[in-house]
């Protein structure tokens, strides 16, 4: 038995230290320059945070580089990225306003922030009525710089090259529910996971097919209005009555029953894999991108325990027959990195299946990592800046 | 002289309901959306369930034509803008339209003609197509009544005209203005049929039911709460 896990463990060192750095350094210089307007900034707080990310994000990188896994590295960023975000974007909501909530004039003036989940209900009403359904503004303003066009765009461009790996490198949620996935050891509710997954997968796809209609017809966002579970630690509309009291109570018990609980019985990003409209219509996306995971199915046996690793729920036994994901795959690696007998793969369509996986791996991860630095090391830097000015000796 | 106040008042429903179609596309889109997406895949089915929506929703509104115009002729000096009756109907309609798609998701009463169960874990879409006309009829009436901005339009103007069939002449034409809009869902027919995509209909019509249900609750309450 020893010896047979021997034979099957990953050999400690994938790469060497020369050649890992190497492969390091275009990162390491993309995350210097995704920061040199940190550095012009006076505080030095700002400074202390902004090298801090690039350390940890380069550190990342060259552990990826070094040790050919992907998702465990990646999981650290992103459970950074999701516990972060809300502590940098609540302390400037409560500096600004001294509460989280938003008044309906700060929502009319336009002041929200741009919030990329509602991007699907904007489509039909900007089609038919020329008229953007989200308090926001189109162009950057002095109060609002996240602008809706800004967002979009960048938004737009991130997912034609990465589909719907948005939804693990780039997305500030996420991380949240991952993390609280990754506390316990035991699985729970795994038989029931396995018997429902078919149905839970295609809930998603009801609620993008329902906010989309809905917010056409009422001409509000009705994602962010009512079933958004991270309102509940970014900003919500402000109590007033009966129905902001609803909302709210919905907030919160979507955010504690598919973000803290269910992740962390049963080891799954339930909030992305069975709820989360906009990660459907990512999906989408996937049919159009380049990158993909494959199993090659001369060498794989059917364990099974990339389907159990998958955070999503991912694959299926028919996919893995066929040597491919489902649609909703988010190219977290997980599936790669667990697999024992190198069966799955990282890809690049129109090429051979496993031919040079690695290759396919380093192609995907320079864009994947560069959108992560990009789109989530301001957010990090933010938080720990944030969290420096807590500290008493600051 | 009556024949040009006919034709003039048959051109305005028809251009009030040309321009006003895409809200009635917004507002009937969720009903119809999800029913079309359970039917089986097929330009020829999909025309027949529009028709037969569209149907019903004729009928809606020519049910309403005559209510207002009875209303309008028997208190003609009422302020109409101050009706109360209009929560209690909008939101008796929004509770029926939410039992409606319950009853169409649940798949009553031609469960059996729908899906026929294979084997465990997979379902086989069958002959589905014919006996379901009833809910096509159903889901139209009601859409056809429900009390969006245009609908009201056209009520106050068809309130307004001397003669019942006036008001009904109207009502057919602004339904003939706004009905040019509902061909597009048409190329929902065209969607790939899956088990995976009747699954997904059948879980929109339970979210919109949801949605409906807790409208229709919420304005009844209030009605009955705050008058």
């Amino acid at each position: 038995m020893a010896s047979r896990s021997s034979a099957l463990a990953r050999p400690p060192a994938f790469r060497g230290v020369g050649r890992s750095i190497l492969l390091t350094l275009p990162m390491a210089l993309w995350s210097l320059l995704m920061f040199t307007p940190s550095f012009r900034q006076a505080g030095r707080n700002q400074h202390i945070g902004a090298m801090a990310v690039i350390l940890f994000m380069t550190g990342l990188f060259f552990l990826m580089m070094r040790t050919g896994e992907t998702y465990r590295w990646r999981r650290i960023f992103f459970v950074a990225l999701g516990f972060l975000f809300p502590v940098g974007f609540i302390a400037a909501l409560v500096a600004e306003r001294g509460t989280m909530s938003i008044p309906i004039s700060r929502m009319v003036s336009g002041d929200t922030p741009f919030c990329f989940m509602v991007t699907p209900s904007l489509i039909l009403p900007a089609a038919f009525a020329h008229t953007i359904i989200f308090p926001g503004s189109i162009l950057p303003t002095a109060s609002n710089p996240h602008s809706i066009a800004a967002m979009i765009g960048i938004w737009f461009a991130m997912t034609l090259v990465l589909g719907k790996a948005w939804c693990s490198y780039a997305c500030f949620f996420g991380g949240i529910e991952e993390g609280f996935a990754a506390i316990p050891k035991r699985r729970r509710l795994h038989r029931f996971i396995t018997r429902f997954g078919a149905q839970l997968r295609l809930i998603p796809w009801a609620i993008l097919v329902f906010v989309v209609l809905v917010s056409a017809a009422i001409f509000e966002p009705v994602y962010c209005m009512w079933l958004c579970p991270f309102k509940a630690v970014t900003e919500f509309p402000a109590v007033r009555n009966l129905e902001t009291a609803i909302q709210f109570g919905v907030f919160i018990a979507l955010f504690v029953g598919l973000v803290v609980v269910l992740p962390f019985l049963t080891k799954k990003r339930t909030q992305c894999g069975f709820f989360c409209p906009f990660g459907a219509f990512q999906s989408l996306f996937n049919k159009i991108n380049l990158f993909e995971i494959r199993f090659d199915r001369e060498k794989c046996v059917d364990c099974a325990l990339c389907q159990t690793s998958c955070p999503t729920v991912a694959l299926s036994k028919e996919s893995i027959r066929e040597g491919k994901t489902l649609l909703n795959c988010m190219k977290c690696g997980a599936c790669v990195d667990a697999c024992k007998k190198d069966a799955a793969v990282w890809h690049l369509k129109g090429t051979p299946i496993a031919a040079k996986p690695e290759r396919a791996r380093l192609l995907f991860l320079y864009g994947a990592w560069a959108m992560a630095t990009m789109f989530g090391g301001s957010v990090l830097a933010n938080g720990v800046h944030t969290l420096i000015g807590f500290l008493p000796w600051k | 002289m009556a024949t040009l106040a006919l034709s003039a008042s048959a051109g305005e429903a028809l251009v009030l309901g040309l321009a006003t179609g895409p809200v009635c596309l917004a507002t009937c889109g969720p009903v119809v959306v999800p029913w079309m997406m359970v039917q089986p895949q097929g330009l020829r089915g999909h025309s027949r369930q529009l028709i037969l929506f569209l149907a019903a929703r004729l009928a809606g509104y020519l049910v309403f034509a005559c209510a207002v115009w009875l209303l309008g002729s028997a208190i003609p000096h009422v302020n109409r803008s101050e009706w109360t009756g209009r929560s209690w109907v909008m939101g008796g309609i929004q509770v029926l339209l939410a039992a409606a798609l319950v009853v169409y998701a649940a798949g009553w009463p031609h469960r059996r003609c729908v899906v026929a169960k294979t084997t465990g874990n997979l379902v086989q879409i069958g002959e589905a197509s014919a006996p379901r006309r009833s809910g096509a009829m159903a889901l139209g009436f009601l859409t056809g009544i429900n009390l969006c901005p245009p609908f009201l339009v056209a009520g106050v103007r068809a309130a307004q005209l001397a003669h019942l069939s006036a008001a009904l002449l109207f009502f057919f034409c602004f339904f003939a203005g706004t009905a040019v809009w509902f061909f597009p869902f048409l190329s929902l027919g065209f969607l790939k049929r899956t088990p995976a995509v009747v699954t997904v209909a059948r879980m929109v019509a339970v979210l919109l039911a949801c949605w409906y249900g807790f409208s229709g609750i919420s304005i009844l309450v209030e009605r009955t709460f705050h008058g």
